[in-house]
């Protein structure tokens, strides 16, 4: 398993370098214009990140007031029993709700709990899972959707949302089982 | 459904902030119009001339605790000026970081949000002058504290919304030199060629996508370098795959099954490579988690799949799917 993370370590450091480099490497290989084609192919870069800003800002303005005004604490201590049946220390459920709603509100989560539990707590191991094996939902949502110009989502929130949830719980269990 | 959970999380914030607010209003915990005793160090003679002068400012942890009813206790003195005029004294914390007890942090970000700094206005001032430096005793008034919450999601919604436009502008960079690069891709026959090579894998996933049609290639780009954690790369991906999605869309406005598969695969995000953020927060420690979250990340694809597809069989997303029709005329034929 070791040998495993190891070359999958050294393979992702060459990734990029190998896109960056070997994409015009080749194209140039095969005559094609590489010059034009990158400056061409790139020119639609602004004017797609200007198109997402609406949908940027309406999620994550929506998501900031829900932050601040404090429902957070209160969601965490009604689901109270629902964690005792299925096993999450309670410190870990704002990582749960926060997750799917925010990139940056999570990574200090998982700073504080490291700073306030240590490293090697089951506590932090379980925020870091559910960090890791996730992505923001929302934010992802916004991104894409926002950048093809839909408005009308359908079931992307929904599916999205089960499969936090169920990312929620295997990485309850698989931690309860790993360091349990 | 967005539509839903949008307007919800900007109703229950309102509905909270109130509730909080108007508990405050019956519980009083910041004491409004009440008064602090405190007491005045001044390391020279007190000059009730200065209209400025250093003093330490010192509270009486009992004092405290008995007037707000908290546990917490504050420093043993505070560094602060005083200022005076004619008819009134006024004191100003000297240093903004300084560590106050709760409820002095809110008070303090909620009667000074510019500059952050606690001040508050002295009555009854009783100056004992001694040699060489005086102490003081007086009573300590802050500006009266209303509504926190509701102040605090209007601040955080407008604060958002130009955290939003900060990381759209953010993108422009990595946008523009990985839609460059896929550009020479497609010119060059490598996307061609991958969606050759990733058709029997993802093909099922996406059945909407006529065979050979460079979403596929875009759609394989974007995972792998979800899978290899370079999500610098996996956005531009990401949003290439979807607007060459949108050219098979008859109703541009509307997601198709396919865009809805895509976004399950990304927020389920498969990574072989745990983020960078993690490692840098836990250090050597993000080996001990390396193998539950890759585990993690397997199952809640699967799920991810599976509700995708799922969600799709149901009556409210077939109807408003935007290629229903060529799946029926598809059936006919």
């Amino acid at each position: 398993m070791d040998a495993f993370r190891d070359i999958i370590g050294v393979v992702s450091v060459f990734v990029l370098p190998a896109m960056i480099i070997g994409i015009p490497l080749y194209g140039l290989i095969k005559r094609v214009p590489v010059y034009e084609s990158f400056v061409e192919g790139g020119k639609e870069g602004f004017g797609l990140a200007v198109r997402i800003i609406p949908y940027l800002v309406a999620i994550l303005f929506a998501i900031g007031m829900f932050r601040a005004s404090g429902a957070m604490e209160w969601l965490a201590g009604a689901l109270g029993p629902i964690l005792a049946f299925i096993g999450m220390p309670p410190e870990v459920l704002p990582m749960a709700i926060v997750r799917p709603l925010t990139g940056s509100g999570s990574v200090a989560i998982v700073a504080d709990l490291a700073n306030q539990y240590g490293e090697t707590s089951l506590i932090t191991r379980m925020a870091s899972t559910m960090f890791g094996s996730t992505e923001t939902t929302f934010y992802v949502i916004a991104v894409y959707f926002g950048a093809a110009g839909v408005s009308k989502t359908r079931h992307a929130l929904p599916a999205g949302l089960i499969a936090d949830v169920a990312a929620m719980l295997f990485a309850v269990w698989i931690c309860l089982l790993f360091f349990g | 459904m967005l539509n839903y959970i949008w307007a919800g999380l900007i109703i229950i914030s309102l509905v909270f902030a109130l509730a909080s607010d108007l508990t405050d209003v019956a519980t009083d915990p910041y004491r409004n119009g009440q008064a602090l005793p405190v007491t005045l160090e001044f390391d020279r003679p007190y000059d009730p001339q200065a209209p400025k002068q250093p003093v330490r400012l010192v509270i009486d942890s009992l004092a405290f605790q008995a007037l707000y009813g908290v546990e917490g206790a504050p420093q043993p003195s505070y560094d602060a000026t005083l200022r005076q005029s004619s008819d009134a004294a006024e004191i100003v914390l000297a240093d903004a970081e300084a560590e106050l007890p709760a409820p002095l942090d809110v008070i303090r970000d909620a009667t000074n949000p510019r500059d952050n700094i606690l001040q508050g206005t002295l009555r009854d001032v009783r100056v004992r002058q001694g040699d060489s430096l005086a102490t003081a005793t007086a009573g300590l008034t802050f500006a009266p504290v209303r509504f926190v919450k509701v102040a605090a999601i209007t601040a955080a919604a407008i604060e958002f919304a130009d955290i939003a436009v900060t990381i759209a502008l953010g993108l422009v960079g990595v946008l523009v030199l990985f839609l460059g690069l896929s550009q020479i891709a497609e010119d060059a026959g490598i996307i061609q060629a991958l969606v050759k090579l990733v058709r029997p894998v993802l093909g099922p996933l996406f059945p909407e996508i006529p065979k050979d049609h460079p979403a596929m290639g875009m759609i394989a780009l974007n995972l792998a370098a979800n899978v290899f954690g370079l999500g610098n790369a996996a956005t531009p991906f990401g949003i290439k795959a979807m607007e060459e999605l949108q050219t098979l869309n008859p109703e541009p406005e509307t997601a198709t099954d396919s865009m809805v598969m895509l976004l399950a695969l990304n927020t389920a995000s498969v990574q072989l490579i745990p983020p960078i953020t993690l490692i840098a927060i836990l250090g050597v420690e993000t080996n001990n988690v390396y193998f539950p979250i890759l585990f993690t990340t397997m199952g809640s694809l699967a799920v991810a799949v599976l509700a995708a597809k799922g969600l799709g069989r149901l009556r409210r997303y077939r109807e408003t799917n935007p290629l229903r029709s060529a799946a029926t005329d598809s059936e006919v034929a």
